[in-house]
């Protein structure tokens, strides 16, 4: 099991692909570890690149520190961690979690990057996610861990997976209770006590940045990446069509390949960082992979102007009610 | 660490013979030796001075392992097999020594670095001996052996707070990397003795 050392710490990594090739590296969300990266590493290997994936701490098979976490801990172990393998440029990819650390390391540590992709993440807690993530830690820490693996399946996945998967769902949540440690978990909740927001600094990120954010995802919302886009210049915004949180998990078929389309263009120069907003396309087949987005990528539903002269539709009366004797 | 795959085996030899009185008596050893250790250690810190509201915590805890320890007992069908309570001795030995380390004179309650272990290996008993994962699926839910191995585990988690903030945030002169040290070893030792058991677990 390949690990390094990281003050008493130890951090498990895989690293597949052919050492000098471009190395993308894949940040983990709370509940992930560096085994949900496979199916990228098994598509992204063969076309030239190397993919480093590993267990933060906290997480899988690295240590899992009971007493502190710093949450900027994790991008420096981040820089330890490529220091170690020599790696001096990455690619990164960082899902929810992995997101915040991704947009620090790109803020600390941007010279490290040849790009950075946030999927589903934030740069500060808005009043839901405050709220959201107190719940969270309520009921990890009173009902216990399954209770919050079972709360997040339909956090992270929609309606049609979890149909399709439903029958799985209880080996899944055991693998994941096998995997995961309750107190860990704990741990990296309550190291956003001291959290400050990102926001400020996101104008320091200048490498090429795709921000990526499913559709529907109501956990962390289309404002959690709007306040990404409109502060990192050299942005873009990729909106992946009926998608929800955990999309690396549900469609990594159109994950990957709009995160390939995003590496070609950065590693052939073509890329344009204008903070535009794109759709991408359902089916990873298609020609055309980027649709420009036309209305507010803000709304939910998108209004029709009516012409003054047209007549609103008539309301049908509510029957009047007697008045009981 | 705790090879998953042994977590496989067990709920594997489980799901084919059954929850018989020789499986819940291994199982009840191991938990009735993890959760008299922390009881050992509860009522010795329990009078602690300046524990404030701590004390209502350590009560707590002292009378939830009292009850998980004769909830398991009574709902346990027993083994008259006595090379299982030998076998399971040898597996457990290295919990019973190291609590017996902690209660040495003069105890937690005079002995900070005592107090401080005593804490950290009652948190990695609490962490890492789970046995949900080795519940089969055709388990019967109303089986009173596995109505009380859910509710320990659950209660688990819920005591497991306690140590969690004293290990966070208990006044001491022990460093931050001493302390994190102390409690990785605590769980490596948790993790060797949990591997031994599964593997006895899932032998015929």
């Amino acid at each position: 099991m390949p690990t390094v050392q990281f003050g008493h710490h130890q951090v498990h990594y895989e690293l597949t692909g052919e050492p000098g090739q471009p190395v993308i590296t894949f940040l983990n969300g709370l509940t992930q570890n560096a085994n949900l990266w496979k199916s990228y590493a098994d598509y992204f290997v063969p076309r030239g690149y190397r993919v480093l994936a590993y267990d933060m701490l906290g997480q899988g098979r690295s240590s899992k520190p009971v007493i502190d976490i710093k949450l900027a801990m994790h991008a420096d172990l981040l820089d330890h961690l490529l220091e170690q393998l020599d790696i001096e440029k990455t690619h990164l990819a960082s899902i929810s979690f992995g997101g915040i650390v991704g947009l620090d390391f790109a803020i600390r540590y941007g010279h490290r990057l040849h790009s950075l992709t946030a999927m589903s993440t934030f740069a500060e807690l808005t009043q839901q996610l405050d709220l959201l993530g107190a719940v969270m830690l309520q009921g990890l820490a009173e009902v216990g861990l399954p209770y919050l693996q079972s709360m997040l399946y339909p956090m992270n996945m929609s309606s049609d997976w979890i149909a399709a998967n439903r029958e799985r769902i209880p080996a899944m949540k055991r693998a994941g209770y096998i995997g995961n440690d309750g107190y860990a978990m704990q741990n990296l909740m309550e190291s956003f006590v001291e959290f400050q927001p990102l926001t400020p600094d996101l104008h320091k990120i200048k490498v090429p940045t795709l921000i990526m954010n499913g559709e529907f995802d109501f956990f962390t919302p289309r404002e959690c990446h709007e306040v990404i886009r409109s502060k990192v210049k050299n942005s873009r915004l990729l909106i992946i069509q009926r998608a929800y949180h955990a999309f690396t998990l549900e469609m990594p078929a159109v994950t990957m390949r709009q995160l390939e389309i995003f590496l070609d263009q950065v590693s052939t120069k073509t890329w344009q960082g204008d903070q535009s907003v794109w759709i991408a396309a359902d089916d990873p087949s298609a020609e055309v992979q980027w649709l420009p987005c036309a209305g507010d990528w803000m709304r939910a539903v998108q209004p029709a102007t009516v012409p003054p002269a047209t007549k609103a539709p008539a309301r049908r009366k509510a029957p009047t009610r007697k008045k009981a004797p | 660490m705790i090879d998953p795959a042994l977590y496989d085996q067990a709920r594997d030899r489980i799901a084919a013979a059954g929850f018989t009185p020789e499986i819940q008596t291994k199982i009840t050893l191991l938990l009735c030796t993890a959760k008299n250790g922390n009881l050992m250690f509860h009522s010795g810190v329990q009078w602690m001075q300046n524990l404030n509201v701590v004390q209502q915590f350590i009560l707590s805890q002292y009378s939830r392992e009292l009850e998980a320890v004769t909830l398991l007992s009574r709902t346990t069908q027993w083994s008259k097999d006595p090379a299982l309570a030998m076998e399971g001795s040898r597996i457990v030995a290295p919990l019973m020594l190291a609590w017996g380390q902690i209660m040495l004179p003069p105890g937690p309650m005079l002995n900070p670095q005592a107090a401080y272990r005593g804490i950290s290996l009652g948190h990695a008993q609490l962490a890492r001996i789970r046995l949900l994962p080795v519940i089969p699926e055709n388990a019967d839910p109303l089986n009173p052996f596995v109505v009380a191995l859910q509710r320990i585990e659950q209660e688990n988690g819920r005591m497991l707070q306690t140590q969690i903030r004293l290990l966070k945030n208990i006044a001491t002169e022990i460093p931050v990397e001493e302390r994190e040290a102390l409690v990785e070893q605590d769980q490596e030792l948790v993790d060797g003795v949990f591997n031994d058991f599964l593997n006895w677990l899932a032998a015929p």
